[in-house]
């Protein structure tokens, strides 16, 4: 018996879902802090902005006429439907999808994910704010962390393990690169060498939002510094959120499911062309090729890698 | 209302208790004090655990509710169960016998033993069926009867649910949940399982697939999708019989065969057991405006290539109309009479019996013909004098869109509430399977009116359910 | 007599359809009245359809096409033999039970004050019979000829006749022969006679008024228990004749929709069907 097209697509998205919920939350913490901190007039928006134009939300934000505080943007990144990628939407899709395929998961995955859900679906906005906020965007995370948990301890590497996989890193890969592009210009090597003060703000923000500022000194045993920062999101194979990680799980996901089905795929082409990118190469020759560059590159092939798994394995 | 009290399954008029029920009375006394209390909450738990929910209609998104489970099995005896599931068999081989005929010859008809008009005008009859052939000759293949119990040797068949019986992940999860709650229980007495319903559907499904299926049918479920109340139901048996769970657009018809689209392209489907209502299986057929249908479907099983279970059309079978000549089929196509009772019916069509029920609503149940999940329905005891009314205004304007049965004394049996352990009324649904051969599982559905003195089991009425246990020899 | 018959249909799938799934009623079977000699359906798919014969009895394809371009051609083309019973057909083996057509559904429900003054008649079922296809003549009005070669079906396969240039002899429309047959057997059925829709063509060769008639057509059968089943044509106000040539009979002109198709777009355009003898 062989999988639907259908089951292995809300596998995927499933997958997608949580992960998003998650860097949606991630995200939204690190503006709240940032907006927080700033002391600049008109700051603290600025900051809700551009974490918003890095979760590709800023134009249905604006499209409303809102004004950017932070318990509007909050609201607008945790509860609004019309939000695409609001934690909210994001928990529903991933429970709708979770729904259709209750038989291709176990009962702790679905359990862990309808748990989330309806408590989730109880929270009232009005009553999240300030500290409160900052411990539901804990929980979120917490979601993350117990349905991969319940996910990687209960169910069989099959087909269905490989789809689940897939869409899990093909969503970290696409957040990782558009946490960079977001702040990409305060990456790129100057003549001084020293970061002044507004680019170490900016470049924790980067490191918290891939929840990596402690992490970075565990591998660097160094100050902040642009370059570093940028190898470590991009080329640290040791860094589960950085772009050669994630590049090569989709690879190997992709070969599992092709050599369970027996036959190799368009899709696995597009993984292989995605890897190339980070694969062999330094920080050098990306900054030469041009940074923003090499991360829309990367962003448009990592969505091929998506559009071909559905067309190689019948998403519908 | 009847002047006698309900029958108890459990205790005699005197006190004593009942043979089938010793061990299980027995088994209460040892209890410690709060025993049930917790074994209720903990069994809250474990059906929370097991995910068994139903949607309910209208409310927000995702409020699934957990249909209430008491804690105090039902039993019935070896000999009992075995005179009801003779009956049973009867009463569905000759049901099935009518639905080919009613598709064929129409010898009952032309016999004059049920007026073709009810037949022939019948929402329910489906005419795109004439003619067809389908697999062993079978329409229905799950059934669901509903009885009721009145005395020690009273049962009566209230309704036959032909179309898409559904409840039989309850039956299935309750025996699950006391054997958790009460394994001792089971140490001290033979109890039938029913364990094996999954497997027995795959073996019905199996045996009706097409001629020219594969040596090893690909069964799929047709499920309307996550948002039907039953949802749960469907992906269960899916998941318990090793089928594919699908939905509409998860199958396509090209050159008159049915397949389903998985990763590595179309796959053949050979039966699909579907729960969706006939006017939404196939748009090209049947309701142009579905989107939950199979454009093409009913075309591929016309010309044998898939077998739908159940038929579209056997719901002329299960109609509130048809229900009173099933005496009269039984005997038409078995030549026997009827081994298990209707309930006593009243034709408003018939000026003396209208008459009679007119000046008598108080005490009676009126049942709308075409209505269904207790709607349009009127239980005389409890309703108001100006519902009955209406009643009576509606039965004399429409006689034909009624019919009107005596309220029955529902038997009781011991229950789990707040104020302790109390009778409470219940039916039964016992689940049958029509294949290669007839399979009856021991027991069924009991629901359970919680409420004290309702009649009302639904659950949707403030009902449970109970296991039921059938008791070997 | 010998009638040569090519009929083309079109339907445009809405874009976008990845499948598009087509029920052809289009194929005449041999029956008492005629012998098809040959006949081919035509169009895209047709190769892997799948035939079969629905409760009716009919002749039906179901075709397939996965991402259909643009407009679906259907064409049918051959020639039939047929015999002038005087609309006599009797009784045909395999067909369904008569009684099936006494099922009255939305389509054949006439006014009472069409049949009422025949529930009490004495005659018999044959004379009833023609004065009935005559007063379903006289109160709806026969068609002025010439006027129904475009017929358009809409989405759900229901058909009505396009109306012509109007000759404004008369304030209301005048009845489609769809019209004419459903008041036809509506009628029958609420006498208690069973009575079903036939769909097929009609050739040249009569009054003149009638030959602007020919092409696609439809008129009625009713049983007798004596005769079996009899051919009433409510629109030219005789019975069948060897000018009739039969496709699909039916419960109404719903369940004998020659081109059915789902996603439904725009519907099915009928071209005017030509008929001639051969």
């Amino acid at each position: 018996m062989t999988m639907l097209g259908r089951t292995a697509q809300n596998l995927f998205w499933l997958s997608r879902y949580v992960e998003r919920a998650e860097n949606m939350a991630r995200l939204l913490e690190v503006g709240y802090r940032m907006s927080l901190t700033s002391r600049r007039e008109g700051g603290a928006s600025e900051h809700l902005v551009s974490m918003m134009q890095a979760a590709e939300v800023d134009e249905a934000f604006a499209s409303k006429d809102r004004v950017a505080d932070v318990d509007t943007v909050a609201n607008f990144m945790m509860f609004d439907p019309d939000n695409f990628s609001s934690v909210y939407s994001c928990l529903l899709a991933a429970r709708t999808n979770a729904r259709s395929v209750r038989t291709a998961i176990t009962s702790d995955m679905w359990e862990s994910i309808n748990s989330a859900w309806l408590e989730f679906s109880q929270i009232k906005p009005r009553d999240v704010r300030g500290a409160k906020l900052l411990g539901l965007l804990e929980w979120v995370k917490d979601i993350g962390h117990q349905f991969r948990g319940a996910l990687l301890g209960t169910i069989l590497r099959d087909d269905g393990f490989a789809f689940l996989q897939a869409g899990n890193f093909i969503e970290r890969a696409d957040n990782t690169a558009r946490i960079l592009d977001m702040k990409y210009y305060v990456l790129l090597p100057r003549a001084k060498m020293v970061g002044g003060d507004l680019d170490i703000q900016q470049w924790t923000l980067i490191l918290r939002a891939a929840s990596a500022h402690r992490s970075y000194r565990h591998v660097y045993h160094d100050r902040y510094k642009a370059h570093n920062i940028a190898d470590f999101l991009i080329l640290r194979p040791e860094m589960p959120r950085s772009l050669i990680f994630c590049a090569k799980y989709i690879e190997d996901n992709l070969a599992t499911l092709s050599q369970f089905y027996g036959q190799k795929q368009s899709c696995d082409e597009a993984a292989s062309q995605l890897r190339s990118m980070v694969d062999g190469t330094d920080m050098d020759t990306i900054f030469t090729y041009g940074l923003h560059e090499f991360l829309t590159e990367f962003i448009a092939r990592n969505n091929r890698v998506s559009d071909t798994l559905s067309e190689s394995y019948n998403f519908y | 209302m009847a002047e006698n009290p309900p029958f108890d399954e459990m205790y005699n008029p005197d006190g004593s208790v009942r043979e089938p029920y010793r061990a299980l009375a027995q088994w209460l006394e040892e209890q410690p004090d709060k025993a049930l209390t917790l074994m209720q909450s903990d069994a809250e738990a474990i059906f929370r655990k097991l995910g068994i929910t139903f949607a309910v209609y209208g409310s927000a998104e995702g409020t699934e509710k957990v249909i209430p489970f008491d804690v105090i099995p039902r039993i019935i005896a070896a000999q009992e169960w075995r005179r009801l599931s003779k009956g049973i068999e009867q009463r569905v081989k000759a049901l099935n016998a009518f639905l080919y005929d009613i598709y064929h010859r129409q010898e009952i008809l032309k016999a004059g033993r049920i007026p073709d008009k009810l037949i022939l005008q019948n929402e329910a009859f489906c005419p795109e069926m004439m003619g067809l052939e389908p697999a062993r000759g079978i329409y229905a293949h799950i059934i669901g009867v509903d009885i009721v119990r009145v005395g020690p040797d009273a049962f009566y068949v209230l309704e036959d649910n032909l179309r898409t019986p559904s409840g039989v992940s309850y039956m299935l999860e309750d025996r699950e949940a006391m054997m958790i709650l009460a394994p001792d229980l089971f140490q001290r007495q033979k109890v039938a399982p029913v364990e094996n319903y999954p497997e027995n559907l795959r073996r019905t499904l199996e045996s009706v697939a097409p001629a020219n299926a594969s040596a090893s049918p690909n069964i799929v479920v047709l499920t309307p999708g996550i948002y039907n109340s039953a949802y749960f139901e469907h992906s269960f048996l899916a998941d318990q019989m090793g089928a594919t769970l699908c939905e509409g657009p998860d199958l396509f018809v090209d050159g008159g065969k049915v397949y389903m689209r998985t990763t590595t392209g179309p796959e053949r489907v050979d039966v699909i057991y579907r729960r969706i209502d006939d006017d939404y299986l196939d748009p090209l057929t049947f309701n142009p405006g579905s989107m939950l249908g199979v454009p093409g479907l009913f075309d591929a099983y016309r010309a044998g290539n898939v077998t739908l279970v159940n038929a579209p059309g056997t719901g002329i079978a299960d109609d509130k109309a048809v229900y009173t000549y099933v005496p009269e089929i039984i005997e038409f196509y078995l030549g026997e009479k009827a081994l298990l009772q209707n309930v006593p019916t009243y034709n408003c069509t018939d000026e003396e019996q209208r008459n009679w029920v007119l000046s008598n609503i108080g005490d009676l149940v009126v049942k709308e013909v075409h209505g269904s999940g207790g709607y349009g329905m009127m239980v005389g005891p409890t309703s108001t004098k100006a519902m009955h009314a209406e009643f009576r205004k509606k039965i004399e304007a429409r006689p034909d869109n009624y019919i009107v049965q005596p309220t029955l004394a529902l038997s009781t049996c011991p229950t789990y509430v707040n104020a302790g352990i109390a009778p409470r009324h219940v039916d039964l649904r016992p689940y049958v399977l029509i294949g290669d051969e007839v399979r009856i599982t021991p027991g069924g559905l009991t629901r359970v009116a919680l409420k004290k003195g309702s009649l009302v089991v639904n659950s949707s009425q403030g009902g449970g359910t109970k296991d039921t246990w059938v008791l070997e020899d | 007599m010998r009638i040569s018959i090519e009929h083309q249909l079109s339907v445009t799938p809405p874009a976008g359809t990845v499948h598009a799934v087509l029920q052809v009623m289009l194929t005449p079977i041999n029956g008492p009245s005629q012998s098809v000699d040959s006949w081919s359906v035509e169009m895209p798919g047709i190769g892997n359809a799948a035939r079969f014969a629905d409760a009716y009895g009919n002749s039906v394809h179901l075709v397939n096409q996965a991402r259909p371009e643009g407009t679906l051609l259907v064409t049918v083309r051959g020639e039939v033999t047929t015999t002038d019973r005087h609309g006599v057909l009797g009784r045909v083996s395999g067909e369904p039970v008569a009684a099936l057509y006494k099922r009255v559904t939305a389509l054949t429900r006439p006014p009472v004050t069409l049949y009422g003054k025949f529930r009490s008649s004495k005659d018999n079922r044959i004379d009833i019979l023609h004065a009935l296809m005559a007063r379903v003549g006289e109160t709806l009005g026969v068609a002025d000829a010439g006027e129904q070669s475009q017929t358009q079906m809409s989405a759900d396969g229901a058909q009505s006749q396009s109306q012509g240039t109007a000759s404004g002899q008369t304030a209301r429309p005048p009845a489609s022969a769809a019209d004419l047959a459903h008041a036809f057997i509506g009628s029958c059925r609420a006498l208690d006679i069973p009575a079903r829709y036939v769909t097929g063509y009609l050739a040249p060769g009569g009054p003149e008024a009638e030959d602007k008639l020919t092409g696609f057509h439809a008129w009625a059968e009713a049983f007798d228990d004596r005769l079996g089943w009899i051919g009433f044509d409510p629109t030219l106000q005789l019975c069948p004749t060897d000018r009739h040539v039969r496709l699909a009979a039916g419960l109404d002109g719903l369940t004998t929709t020659p081109l059915r198709i789902v996603p439904a777009g725009d519907g099915v355009a009928m071209q005017e069907a030509v008929v001639s003898i051969a």
